[in-house]
């Protein structure tokens, strides 16, 4: 197998300067941009296998940027984000970037997003049963069981369950969940989400699942926080 | 200004000197007529007794016009008709004579006074005029509420042809704060009269002659309850002709006063928002760079050394040395960007204006220095003349060269020169690179009034250059230079001559 190919999207040297470090370091190859144009560019010239985002562009809003990327290819897309760009980060996830890193970051915690959003993306609903750890899950007949006890859960559970168990170790907006589960009408209603949240976290804790299954992302969304295999 | 005349002008009391005047003419006329009687007819003669007695009576009023026709009629009759040298008259008609004279010298003497009386009413108007015309330039021009007061003071005190006393309330209570004339001395009584009139926000009329109480009208400025000055003058006697026309000026005068005052409460509290806004401004431009001047220093350390540490057995050694260096050079940026913060955060709590002598050539030559030391890299030409000095503070413009400087660097990559020039009112400082030019959303940013450019990931250098120079009363312009690149200018006001250096 190749190297895979990471485009390196930021117009600060500095950052692209330990990236390149880091990241050839690791095995992978890089390609830089320094701004939105170039960074489609590249993509449609070099077709890397990743694109890492920084939101601050100097010409183009990063937004527009996956805006336009996912127009034609479904290339995955890491954005790197500052904590007063909260919204835009969360725009850009709605957008269909796969996931986020805040800057500052250490940088084991960029390599392990770039390996989960490396792996191949399972289709939506394409196995038909799904572990992950203890976990398993019919999707046809609709059974969660942990350690082979089954677990009764209600049908939003089941399906919230599903939305975070098929993206294992990657961000789910509020937003996705919510328009996945309850519909397009119901993107707003985060504290409904809530609840759910806090329900189904409960039944999997005392069947025995580890706290951090299901972790918060604050004021993004929810992360399947463990390895799932088909 | 010329205190008008109390008594009536058209029957004045006739005055010794008028007496002697009037006795003159009738002399002059009796010689007039007396030396040309041979070819004069004696009714001819009587006219010119008759001007003479109409001259009389227009010059010095009414009673001496009636005593000169007396006496006019008198002397003719001695003199010039038979029998001579008698007051004997013989004929009736010298009865009716007598009669008309007296008609023409009183109706001449009522009509020349009532015209004076005119002409001195239009002549106290004009003088009341010229007063309220001069307040208002004054009040107008004026900058402080103690400068309001005393032109006010003035003014009044001339319309009232009087003394005037202004007190002012404060938290140590009443006090009499301007007088005018200076020496007038305001007695206690008057201090209770102005505290009746601020705290009913009414006039205090001056008590009559004989009750105790305060000779003064006191008004309260503005004219209102719980007002901060009230003013008090001498009331205008109502035997005083254009009392009313006065009084009228007087309050006239108290509203432009108040109106004065009022208006520099407002530019008080303009230039209170204007500073508050500077330094909201400032606190916004401070946030926003956070981003840029902070986090990519932060993200660099921090990503450099967490790659160190986790790959540190595939990296290659250059690539090592790499990280290394770039670790340093980000924790010396940072090291630069808190010193911008600290000159920030000085700036949005006001550096106080009390500046000493400082060499701008020096400050620059350790600008100078320290970009060289920070930037080995950047060519930077110094070519500055000896400087006259200007009141600022070294640190502040060592930072706007240095920031300059730091910004050429950054933006504006070759040479850049550092010189500056006398002009007749102002020293400046100049920067030119050989860059591409400034965005001209920054060029229009600085030509404007706002501390901060309204621009997401702006750095700090350039609003902290453009609120030292403006707090320094100084101003930061550019313009592109003639081949390319981009000049800046700080200009700064050069003190006046003799001041200092």
């Amino acid at each position: 197998m190749t190297a895979a190919h990471i485009l390196i999207v930021d117009d600060e040297p500095q950052i692209q300067r330990f990236l390149v470090h880091a990241l050839t370091a690791s095995g992978y190859e890089t390609s830089l941009a320094a701004t939105g144009g170039q960074a489609l560019a590249a993509v449609a010239r070099a077709q890397p296998d990743l694109m890492i985002l920084d939101l601050g562009l100097p010409d183009m809003n990063g937004k527009t940027v996956i805006e336009t990327l996912r127009q034609s290819s479904d290339l995955p897309v890491i954005v790197l984000s500052a904590h007063d760009q909260e919204m835009e980060k969360i725009m850009a996830l709605d957008l269909g970037a796969d996931d986020f890193v805040s800057k500052p970051f250490a940088i084991g915690e960029l390599l392990a997003r770039l390996r989960v959003c490396l792996r191949a993306k399972p289709a939506a609903g394409a196995a038909s049963v799904l572990r992950s750890g203890a976990l398993t899950i019919n999707r046809a007949g609709r059974e969660v069981s942990v350690t082979d006890q089954p677990l009764r859960l209600t049908p939003k559970e089941f399906d919230l369950l599903i939305a975070l168990v098929d993206n294992p170790g990657r961000v789910v907006t509020h937003r996705q969940l919510l328009g996945k589960v309850w519909g397009p009408a119901h993107v707003e209603d985060i504290p409904y989400l809530r609840v759910f949240i806090g329900q189904l976290r409960q039944k999997l804790e005392v069947a025995g699942m580890p706290v951090e299954s299901i972790r918060t992302e604050p004021g993004v969304g929810y992360r399947w926080g463990l390895p799932a295999a088909i | 200004m010329k205190r008008p005349a109390i008594d009536r002008p058209w029957m004045p009391t006739p005055r010794l000197h008028q007496l002697l005047g009037a006795v003159g003419v009738l002399i002059v006329a009796g010689l007039a007529v007396s030396l040309l009687r041979q070819w004069m007819p004696e009714n001819v003669g009587l006219l010119v007794f008759l001007t003479a007695v109409l001259i009389n009576s227009a010059a010095f009023g009414f009673w001496i016009g009636l005593l000169s026709a007396i006496g006019a009629l008198a002397t003719f009759n001695f003199f010039f008709v038979e029998p001579h040298y008698t007051f004997f008259a013989a004929r009736p008609q010298d009865l009716v004579t007598l009669l008309a004279f007296l008609l023409a010298a009183g109706l001449t003497g009522f009509l020349a006074g009532r015209l004076r009386e005119q002409v001195d009413a239009a002549r106290g108007r004009a003088d009341v005029l010229e007063v309220l015309s001069a307040a208002t330039t004054d009040l107008a021009g004026a900058a402080s509420a103690a400068e309001i007061v005393g032109l006010s003071a003035r003014h009044i005190s001339a319309l009232s042809h009087g003394p005037v006393v202004v007190v002012r309330r404060s938290d140590e209570g009443l006090r009499a704060i301007v007088a005018a004339p200076p020496s007038f001395q305001a007695a206690a009584i008057d201090l209770q009269a102005a505290e009746q009139a601020l705290n009913r926000g009414q006039v205090e009329f001056a008590t009559a002659e004989g009750w105790t109480g305060s000779r003064m009208n006191f008004h309260p400025v503005p004219a209102a309850r719980n007002a901060a000055h009230a003013f008090g003058h001498l009331p205008i006697g109502t035997e005083w002709r254009d009392h009313s026309y006065r009084e009228q000026a007087i309050t006239s005068v108290l509203q432009q006063a108040a109106a004065a005052l009022d208006r520099l409460v407002l530019t008080q509290k303009a230039e209170e928002g204007r500073v508050a806004r500077d330094r909201q401004a400032l606190r916004a431009a401070l946030l926003s760079s956070l981003s840029h001047d902070l986090r990519t220093p932060l993200a660099t350390i921090l990503g450099s050394v967490t790659t160190l540490r986790d790959l540190r057995h595939s990296l290659p050694p250059a690539a090592q040395e790499d990280l290394f260096n770039a670790t340093e050079e980000e924790a010396q940026r940072l090291a630069r960007y808190v010193e911008k913060l600290l000159q920030m955060t000085r700036l949005m709590t006001g550096v106080s204006g009390d500046f000493h002598w400082v060499a701008p050539a020096d400050c620059a030559e350790a600008a100078v220095a320290r970009a060289r030391r920070a930037f080995p890299a950047a060519q930077i030409r110094v070519d500055l003349p000896d400087l006259p000095m200007v009141r600022a503070e070294a640190g502040l413009l060592e930072q706007v060269v240095f920031s300059l400087i730091e910004n050429a660097v950054r933006y504006a990559p070759g040479l850049i020169e550092v010189s500056g020039a006398v002009q007749a009112d102002a020293v400046s400082l100049s920067l030119r690179d050989h860059g591409p030019g400034l965005p001209s959303a920054v060029m229009v940013w600085l030509a404007s009034d706002e501390l901060t450019p309204g621009m997401e990931s702006a750095g700090l250098g350039l609003p902290i250059c453009k609120g030292i120079a403006r707090t320094l009363d100084g101003a930061l312009s550019a313009r592109p230079a003639p081949g390319g690149g981009t000049e800046f200018h700080l200009s700064l006001p050069r003190p006046a001559q003799g001041e200092g250096a």
